[in-house]
């Protein structure tokens, strides 16, 4: 218990990079904290960082894909709800505003997506937007994994670079 | 202040390693601690992992809309020339790394069924030709197949390629490279045409290399397995014994050089990795490397380069500086 508690920032670091914002990752932290709780309080752990870590897997596993299973409710039920071609009056002067923000925001990351040189766009685009794994990204483009990892670091790098300003 | 900079660069290339690697599909507790331990080994990691987590996460929430906008700003510009000088100016020689996908080019108008094969950074690609002959390309590789009655004809480009030709006497298969073209039977044997540079090395069979244009005065070499032949951009040509396992290492990711200078060798390593290596100085570039180098990991590869020469790295904007030790 101890551990857990000096080790809380960097698993939650360590969560969140399978989740979709830092809230969702404290929330994966608390669901960590609730089963570390339920363990057996005199059960001898020898390694308990190891153990940490192996349930903060475990649980990314199953994060990563009832966020999935969710996410294509989601889109599901948003096509239902606003229409076959995805279009819709925002009501208030405020929404209307925010949907503006939103719009730009949307056109700053898709730039900065196709700005990155083709292979790399490819890889970001198969893997993060399409949400596809590794081994299915690095199937689809017929090249090692590990090149899928390097496309993603050298992506994340410029990207990182270029949206922080 | 260059050093600083260096630092942070750095500092940032590492923060991406290890968001891209907490990707991976079978994360595992070790993956977990090794991370923790990078991240306690100095204060400024943090800073920089959250960074990168920042732009990672700002795709999470818009993943759908940011594809839609993708496509449409592609049907838009589908008029556009290069890909955005932006990415020129701003990132400098990774430009570089824009590498071609496989692709399927349209034929050729002049010929009826002309087929251009491509691969980019890193990539490595088998085709199998109609006739049942194979071609293996390496990284960073163009070559262009066109079938006819009597004739198989490839023309490569740029880039090499271990060539495994089916026998049919009746259709000569000839490979054209730098002005020169490689008449062949049932045969393997490997072409390289990289920087107006061309060697070619056989396996199997018998291979003759001629002027691609019949009226030129230059001779014409026959190759039997063992050999090979370098004819350098001045023209001049070199007939050697050399293994051709060797030569067909790279195949199965393995590199061999046999006095090779350190440039050609991280010319060679800069088509396999997207993150590019510089040399420092030219004097150090000329520096002969013995040894067989295999292509796995970057990191690993650059260490191994440091066991066989008094070099050190540094993380660069481009990627990898060597220095002298």
């Amino acid at each position: 218990m101890r551990a857990f508690f000096e080790k809380r920032e960097n698993l939650l670091l360590f969560l969140a990079a399978r989740t979709r914002d830092m809230a969702t990752a404290e929330d994966l932290v608390q669901d960590l904290y609730l089963k570390i709780s339920a363990l057996d309080r005199d059960a001898d752990v020898r390694a308990p960082a190891a153990l940490l870590y192996r349930m903060a897997s475990n649980l990314l596993v199953d994060h990563v894909r009832s966020a999935q299973r969710g996410a294509r409710r989601d889109a599901a039920w948003r096509r239902e709800a606003v229409g076959g071609d995805g279009t819709h009056e925002p009501v208030s002067g405020a929404a209307a505003e925010e949907a503006v923000i939103a719009r730009e925001r949307i056109r700053q990351l898709a730039a900065a997506v196709a700005d990155l040189p083709p292979q790399m766009q490819r890889a970001f685009r198969l893997h993060k937007l399409e949400g596809r794994s590794q081994a299915e990204t690095a199937q689809a483009m017929g090249v090692s994994v590990k090149m899928i990892e390097q496309h993603i670091q050298a992506a994340i790098r410029h990207l990182a670079q270029r949206l922080r300003t | 202040m260059l050093s600083i900079v260096a630092d942070e660069e750095g500092t940032m290339a590492q923060a991406s390693a290890w968001l891209a690697r907490l990707q991976r599909d079978d994360l595992t507790e070790a993956d977990g601690l090794e991370f923790e331990a990078w991240l306690e080994a100095d204060p400024t990691h943090r800073a920089a992992y959250r960074d990168a987590l920042a732009a990672w996460q700002a795709f999470d929430t818009c993943a759908d809309d940011v594809l839609e906008e993708l496509a449409a700003q592609e049907r838009r510009g589908a008029r556009r020339p290069a890909p955005s000088r932006r990415w020129l100016v701003s990132a400098g020689g990774f430009a570089a790394a824009a590498a071609l996908a496989l692709a399927l080019l349209p034929p050729m108008l002049t010929s009826s069924a002309a087929q251009t094969y491509a691969t980019g950074k890193g990539e490595h690609e088998r085709i199998t030709l109609a006739d049942g002959s194979v071609v293996d390309l390496n990284a960073e590789t163009r070559l262009t197949v066109s079938y006819e009655r009597s004739a198989r004809r490839v023309v490569l480009e740029d880039g090499e390629a271990i060539f495994d030709v089916a026998h049919d006497a009746k259709r000569p298969f000839t490979v054209a490279a730098s002005q020169r073209v490689v008449r062949v039977l049932g045969t393997q044997f490997d072409v390289r045409n990289r920087q107006g540079e061309l060697t070619v090395t056989v396996a199997r069979g018998k291979v003759q290399v001629e002027p691609a244009d019949a009226a030129a005065t230059d001779r014409a070499f026959v190759l039997r397995p063992g050999q090979r032949l370098a004819i350098a951009q001045t023209g001049r040509a070199q007939l050697q014994s050399v293994d051709p396992q060797e030569t067909f290492g790279w195949r199965v990711g393995r590199l061999v050089y046999r006095g090779e200078p350190l440039e050609n060798v991280v010319a060679d390593l800069n088509r396999q990795f997207v993150d590019q290596i510089e040399i420092a100085d030219p004097e150090l570039g000329r520096m002969p490397i013995t040894g067989v180098i295999v292509v796995d990991d970057q990191d690993a590869v650059v260490q191994r380069l440091s066991l066989m020469l008094p070099i050190r790295s540094v993380p660069s904007e481009r990627g990898l500086l060597l220095l002298r030790k």
